[in-house]
């Protein structure tokens, strides 16, 4: 699996390379030369490594060093782990499209409302307030007090 | 004519004494508290990252008061997980646990508490002094520095990933490489080039660097939340003791607390060192040098909670040293903040002190006052915060839901800020699923645009003789040093697990 985001980035790099090559040197030195060759030449290393299973014989090898980001720690029960995962997507995303269908003073404070209500099982008048906090934030301190007007929803427009 | 260090001094504090500016710093103080004490993960640059769309559209010092309000604070509240919980909070406390924890556990939690406040304030404001006293001090240096001694300044810069990918060097780099390419979409200002736009009229001004930090960091937060579902199960340990004798205890040790403020900030500004760590020098070091520390640390000792707390708060002055006066960041919280001044249309670095030095005054003042009000909301609301660590996961991701929608739609309000946020938040998902740094990747990005403008100048005027100027050659020796002493700490630390599993 490790190999497969890793094969993503080198095909990443590649088409990188592939789009850039024929741009005058000016405009290919740091995109193509400082970027993707390097990045497509690690990644390929990278890609041995996970071949050959190099992260997991050398354990923490480079492990005396602080770990600078987080790093994936799931929940021992992997199919609720991946349950939930798939949830979350499908909340960001539908919240996403939302926004775009129906704009943004309609959608944020509705998913808050049922996100709230629904996967994190709150009270109805909970939900209610935070649907209602969410709505003052958006409509009444951004678009009324800081005058920023934000465009309308596909079917609304 | 340029002012002289006085009036930048004057003009910075003139700066900051607005209405607006000070209710910013009083929303950044409310934020930070937060962050330093919701026990789900929320970071500064998390904070940063959902800030970021909406401050670079306000007045820079008005942004400035509310990033630099809600880290400063941040580091001065830190102390309240670790000593009511045992939980870490967050990067830079996590040695406060060793005896804040026990002393919790005693009855004495208000006065560990307090003696962290004390620290925290005291080493802030120590931070703060040395940042306000090194801007007179590299002025005249930067002054020698043209676009090619500026260019290394990056590429030294730019080596920190070394220090930002943490364990994974290899990955790092990739990331510091995905992020160098991310940061060349768009219309090259050089030659006027397209570079992969794709005739999307979007992608002329390249990608948005706020909507991919808070995709990157947002979105993976958010998750982390909704698949573990945590809260603070454990209950706090009594709210008991007295805060005073914290403050007593901390005044006693004053002579600690200079020592340890300035090993933070030593860590703070030292290139390669990495923050994370500056806890656990300076609790090494009070352990090691205090009466009978080896035998009381680890058992509830106050000065186990006084040196790692003034070390943590004295370091945001350090880190500032470097991102101002340098331009590079030593973590993604300053790489942010490093967007945000660009995007003000301040080139953070001898530019910036050249061009814009009371700006960076209204810094120091804002991290002074910012320190002061943190160390006040500690004292006055030490009860009331204990409450804060124990909002649900029901509530924390509908609000991470939100300012990551609203903060991605707020830069452009154009639909495909919406994709590149789900589209950044996938990628953030799977770069730490697979151990790909993120901090590697966002350094990139920011020092990718500079890197380029500094090349081009340098190559346009001097050619590859650039590269024979005295102060590039240092430079380029300083940088080099810099990166391996990382390197090298890194192998040692290798090298000490290695023999730690043997044994």
């Amino acid at each position: 699996m490790t190999g497969n985001f890793t094969l993503f980035l080198i095909a990443l790099f590649v088409a990188a390379i592939w789009s850039g090559w024929d741009w005058p040197y000016i405009a290919k030195l740091m995109p193509v030369y400082v970027a993707a060759l390097p990045g497509l030449l690690l990644a390929i290393v990278q890609l041995y490594r996970d071949a050959v299973g190099w992260q997991s014989r050398a354990g923490n090898a480079a492990g005396g060093a602080i770990e600078m980001d987080e790093t994936h720690s799931g929940i021992a029960d992997k199919r609720t782990e991946l349950r939930r995962t798939v949830a979350f997507f499908a909340w960001f995303i539908g919240g996403a499209v939302s926004i775009w269908l129906l704009g943004i003073v309609i959608s944020l404070p509705l998913l808050v409302f049922l996100y709230a209500l629904v996967d994190g099982r709150e009270k109805l008048s909970t939900a209610l307030i935070m649907g209602a906090c969410g709505y003052a934030v958006i409509s009444g301190l951004f678009e009324h007090t800081l005058e920023m007007r934000w465009p309308a929803g596909l079917l609304l427009g | 004519m340029e002012p002289s260090i006085a009036e930048a001094a004057v003009k910075g504090f003139l700066n900051i004494i607005q209405l607006k500016v000070f209710c910013a710093m009083l929303v950044g103080v409310g934020i930070g508290t937060f962050t330093a004490v919701a026990p789900q993960g929320l970071g500064i640059p998390l904070v940063y990252a959902i800030l970021l769309p909406v401050v670079i559209k306000w007045e820079p010092v008005t942004g400035i008061a509310l990033l630099i309000g809600a880290s400063s604070v941040s580091a001065i509240c830190a102390a309240y997980l670790p000593v009511l919980f045992g939980i870490p909070g967050g990067a830079g406390s996590q040695a406060t646990i060793l005896d804040g924890y026990p002393m919790g556990q005693r009855g004495d939690a208000r006065r560990a508490l307090g003696a962290s406040f004390m620290a925290g304030g005291m080493g802030a404001l120590i931070g703060t002094l040395t940042l306000a006293a090194a801007i007179p001090l590299a002025k005249p240096l930067i002054y020698l520095m043209g676009s090619p001694e500026l260019f290394v300044v990056v590429l030294w810069g730019l080596s920190m990933v070394a220090v930002l990918a943490g364990r994974r060097p290899l990955k790092g780099l990739i990331a510091a490489a995905l992020g160098l390419l991310l940061a060349t979409i768009g219309q090259q200002e050089q030659s006027g080039i397209m570079r992969y736009v794709f005739d999307l009229p979007y992608l002329l001004d390249g990608i948005s660097i706020s909507i991919i930090a808070l995709a990157l960091f947002g979105v993976p937060a958010a998750l982390d939340l909704a698949v573990k579902r945590l809260g603070v199960e454990k209950q706090p340990a009594p709210l008991t003791g007295k805060l005073l004798d914290g403050v007593k205890d901390t005044l006693r040790e004053w002579w600690l607390v200079v020592r340890c403020s300035f090993i933070g900030v030593w860590v703070g500004i030292v290139p390669g060192i990495g923050s994370q760590v500056v806890d656990w020098l300076a609790y090494g070091h009070a352990a090691q040098s205090c009466k009978n520390g080896r035998a009381s640390f680890g058992s509830g000792d106050v000065r186990g909670v006084i040196a790692p707390e003034s070390a943590n708060d004295a370091k945001d002055g350090g880190d500032l040293v470097t991102t101002l006066l340098l331009g590079f960041p030593q973590g993604v919280s300053t790489a942010l903040f490093i967007v945000a001044l660009l995007a003000w249309g301040f080139l953070p670095g001898p530019e910036m002190i050249k061009r814009s030095p009371d700006i960076i005054y209204s810094v120091v003042w804002i991290q002074g006052i910012s320190g002061i009000m943190g160390t006040l909301v500690g004292f006055v609301l030490a009860s009331q915060l204990a409450r804060l660590a124990q909002v649900r996961y029901s509530i924390m991701v509908p609000i991470i839901f939100f300012f990551v929608l609203m903060g991605a739609f707020s830069v452009t309000r154009d639909s495909a800020d919406l994709l590149l946020v789900v589209g950044f938040g996938i990628l953030g998902y799977f770069m730490r699923w697979y151990g790909y740094p993120r901090p590697a990747m966002i350094l990139g990005l920011v020092l990718g645009g500079l890197m380029e403008r500094y090349l081009y100048r340098s190559m346009a005027s001097y050619g590859f003789s650039w590269l024979l100027r005295p102060a590039v050659i240092v430079l380029l020796i300083l940088a080099t040093t810099s990166f391996i002493f990382a390197l090298r700490g890194r192998m040692r630390g290798a090298g000490a697990q290695t023999a730690e599993v043997e044994s």
